[in-house]
């Protein structure tokens, strides 16, 4: 099971993939990326590095489980989605989507 | 059909913008001599420049020591410096030690993964022709003569640094 | 200090157009990402976990009010309201969008800064000490020298695609407050010209710098420079990133190799053409004058007696001022490490009331060190007590430089996309448990350096104590480090000790501190000396707990 991320060319702002949203793909809310099979997250993947004037730096993250990502991405991945853990933007990420963390 | 500018295939430009027919080829060590505008290997050029009459390209690769081809220069009309890969820094110190330590003044000729935002520092370095990747050649060239009038450093480009210009002799 | 002329305006403004045309084609995509990384990174723009971050040049880290309130104005206008001062003496925004770039620059532009070279395989900024042209201990400015490299290496047709980022920094005291022996190119202003260091660095292969050449004269610096960074351009590895930096170069070849090489490119080049005549070595020096003194009467005592009054005032007057040239003032340095806050941080509120600090009691003048403080070089005596409130209001009065809990820490895996591990929650726990007064002026001259990675921009090699993140199997752990100086007596930190979790290190120093407080000899043996003494080992089995 895999998540798609990139960062949007324009602001380099975290985006997560998901299916069947607005026209984009793409969401600033991980919480509501969508949780994709390996090979249609591969296909994706494909389709992704070659729409640069779009998105930049598209890899997939792996999950064990529909909310859990595998333990050597953990604080990686879980800074993305949330916003970084200290100082004055901690958890703004988050904050902003107005929700808890996820992961 | 790729936006990307360095998808077009390399046409041969002066540092003056004019596009010409490249008619230089690149010889394998093995080819026999006798084409018109041969250019050689670096370690062929070495090896047989000595007893060759004539004038000749030679291709000069990064890693290539550029001052071994001192004793052969006259008989070099075109010297081809590799960029492989573009963030390859190497051919930069070449050209100007071609044209300020060793004197070349034949054409300097930049190929390989040669791409419009790297012609300035190119031109400054001594190249005056370039095998660019780019769907408008000519215009790349006056684009990148146009960025800056002035620099802070010599180089083989003639430009006079800027502390020449606050301190007129 | 340095006031652009025409040809310094007409440069930035070359390049912000040139950079301009570049996002566009970007943004169009005329240009791949692969094709554009290295020019935004000329720019100083860097894609990182959240954002685009970037990195605004502090040449040799001295800046007026006027730009440190332009400061203020971007991490107003486009960020998030606050800065990151760095240990290259820059400053960093961490939430930029790549379309505002070119504006920023030019906003940056009106008050003679830019982004130009703050990274990629380039010459960087050249870095010196906080202190210059104010310290006691100088023997000469570094400063119109930085400058003089700057404008040398800028935009330096030759050395724009190196191997690797080239690093250089300078010093004019007898204390080395620059760090130059981890540098890839240190100098040491002497009285006979500049001593050169070369093959300094920290990162996977620390090495300290190898003297090359002594007594260098000033007015052939710049040739000198350009020989070396020619064989430097010429053989350093491009095979392996990890292998790339001059250090490397410098230690497969042999230092006298490498200064031979250096010496016999240096005889082919056209001197006269590269070196800067006297004329404009004069004309820069100009510009560093030292400033037009207030004639303040200082009285000693009524500095007493506000101390006597003030314990935290006292304190600050203790820890945060440095003696000056002039007997009646001080260099003063603003703590940006205040307890449980990322070091190194300033709020644009705080920026602009540094330069407020700065245009009141300091001439107009800041600095940024490579510690990640701001330093007012010059304040009247006479000031102290009404600067310490006026910085005491905004949160900027921490009584801790050159403490335990002045800390280095890079941004970490929080922001840094090249992180382990994170930096900021570390020493913010640090900085909390070591947070009493008394102990930490008990404790005395301690450095703390925490690097999020092998990469060590928090300078992990070089503290006394340095702490380096590292990630095992997806955990976060902390390898310590002691013994590193980067003072004149640079030595590098030694890995002592299994690496610790987060939550186990701050004990870990507690128990540490414990121990030097019990064997050094009295109060004025500071941590490195004793450790220095008696060596690492006898150190290591504090690090854990006690089975």
């Amino acid at each position: 099971m895999k998540l798609l991320t990139a960062n949007r060319l324009t602001d380099g702002l975290v985006l997560w993939y998901v299916e069947g949203s607005d026209l984009s793909g793409w969401t600033e809310d991980a919480a509501l990326a969508t949780r994709l099979e390996d090979e249609a997250a591969a296909l994706l993947l494909d389709e992704w590095k070659a729409r640069e004037t779009e998105v930049v730096a598209p890899y997939l993250v792996p999950l064990i489980d529909e909310n859990t990502l595998v333990k050597r991405e953990y604080v990686r991945e879980h800074v993305r989605a949330n916003g970084p853990t200290a100082g004055q933007t901690a958890f703004d990420t988050a904050r902003q989507h107005q929700r808890g963390e996820v992961f | 059909m790729s936006l990307l500018n360095s998808s077009h295939a390399p046409q041969l430009v002066s540092d003056q913008g004019e596009v010409n027919v490249n008619g230089w080829t690149l010889l394998a060590d093995d080819d026999a001599l006798g084409v018109d505008q041969a250019v050689l290997s670096f370690g062929r050029a070495i090896n047989e420049l000595d007893g060759l009459n004539g004038r000749y390209g030679v291709r000069v690769a990064p890693g290539d020591d550029v001052r071994k081809l001192a004793p052969f220069l006259s008989k070099v009309a075109l010297i081809e410096v590799a960029f492989p890969g573009y963030r390859d820094g190497r051919g930069y110190s070449t050209a100007r030690i071609l044209r300020q330590d060793l004197g070349f003044d034949g054409e300097l000729r930049a190929v390989g993964d040669v791409l419009r935002d790297q012609l300035f520092w190119m031109m400054r370095c001594g190249f005056n022709s370039f095998l660019l990747k780019d769907a408008d050649p000519a215009g790349a060239i006056r684009h990148a003569r146009s960025l800056y009038t002035h620099a802070y450093q010599s180089a083989a480009d003639g430009l006079k640094p800027v502390w020449a210009l606050r301190h007129p002799a | 200090m340095y006031q652009y002329d025409q040809f310094d305006h007409a440069m930035v403004a070359a390049r912000n157009a040139e950079f301009k045309d570049q996002v566009e084609r970007r943004l169009k995509g005329e240009l791949s990402e692969d094709q554009f990384k290295p020019l935004r990174l000329m720019n100083g723009l860097y894609l990182q976990l959240h954002a685009y971050m970037l990195r605004i040049a502090v040449p040799y880290g001295v800046l007026s009010s006027r730009q440190m309130r332009t400061f203020a104005h971007i991490a107003r206008t486009y960020d998030r309201d606050f800065g990151h001062f760095t240990t290259r003496q820059n400053i960093q925004f961490n939430w930029i969008k790549l379309a505002d770039t070119p504006q920023i620059l030019e906003d940056l532009a009106a008050v003679e800064m830019h982004a130009i070279q703050t990274s990629g395989n380039c010459i960087r900024n050249t870095t010196t000490d906080q202190f210059a042209g104010a310290a006691k201990d100088e023997i000469d400015d570094p400063r119109p020298w930085a400058e003089l490299i700057r404008q040398w290496s800028t935009f330096h047709p030759e050395f724009t695609f190196l191997p690797r980022k080239f690093k250089i920094a300078i010093t004019g005291a007898t204390r080395d407050r620059a760090a130059i022996r981890v540098h890839d190119i240190g100098l040491q202003l002497t009285d006979k010209g500049f001593d050169v260091y070369v093959g300094g660095g920290m990162g996977r292969t620390p090495h300290l710098g190898h003297l090359i050449k002594s007594g260098l004269p000033g007015d052939r610096l710049l040739s000198y420079l350009e020989a070396a960074l020619r064989v430097y351009n010429r053989y350093g590895r491009r095979d392996n990133i990890y292998k790339a930096r001059i250090k490397i170069l410098v230690s497969a070849l042999g230092p006298q190799e490498y200064a031979r090489q250096v010496e016999e490119e240096w005889a082919t080049l056209d001197q006269a053409q590269i070196d800067a005549p006297h004329a404009e070595i004069a004309r820069i020096k100009s510009f560093f004058p030292q400033p037009a003194y207030a004639e303040k009467p200082f009285d000693v005592a009524s500095l007493e007696r506000a101390k006597a009054a003030d314990a935290g005032f006292a304190r600050w007057v203790r820890n945060n001022t440095l003696a000056h040239r002039r007997d009646d003032h001080v260099s003063v340095t603003i703590s940006l490490k205040p307890t449980g806050l990322p070091p190194g941080d300033a709020s644009s509120a705080q920026m602009d009331a540094m330069a407020d600090a700065a245009d009141r009691f300091g001439y107009g003048e800041l600095r940024v060190s490579h510690e990640q403080n701001v330093i007012l070089p010059h304040v009247a005596k006479a000031d102290l007590y009404e600067l310490y409130r006026l910085l005491d209001q905004n949160g900027l009065s921490s009584a801790n430089v050159g403490k335990i809990t002045d800390m280095i820490a890079c941004p970490g895996l929080d922001y840094c996309s090249l992180a382990n591990a994170r930096s900021i929650p570390l020493a913010q726990d640090i900085s909390q448990r070591f947070a009493d007064a008394e102990l930490t002026d008990k404790i005395g001259d301690l450095q703390i350096k925490i690097s999020g990675c092998i990469n060590a921009c928090g300078h992990h090699h070089v503290g006394h104590i340095g702490i380096l993140g590292v990630d095992k199997q997806g955990e976060e752990f902390y390898q310590i480090l002691l013994g590193g100086r980067a003072d004149e007596q640079a030595a590098l930190g030694v890995i002592t000790g299994k690496g610790l979790s987060a939550e186990a290190v701050p004990g870990a120093l507690e128990r540490l501190i414990k121990l030097y407080l019990e064997l050094r000899t009295d109060e004025t043996e500071r941590f490195i000396d004793t450790v220095g003494r008696l060596g690492r080992e006898a150190f290591a089995g504090a690090l854990h707990e006690p089975a």
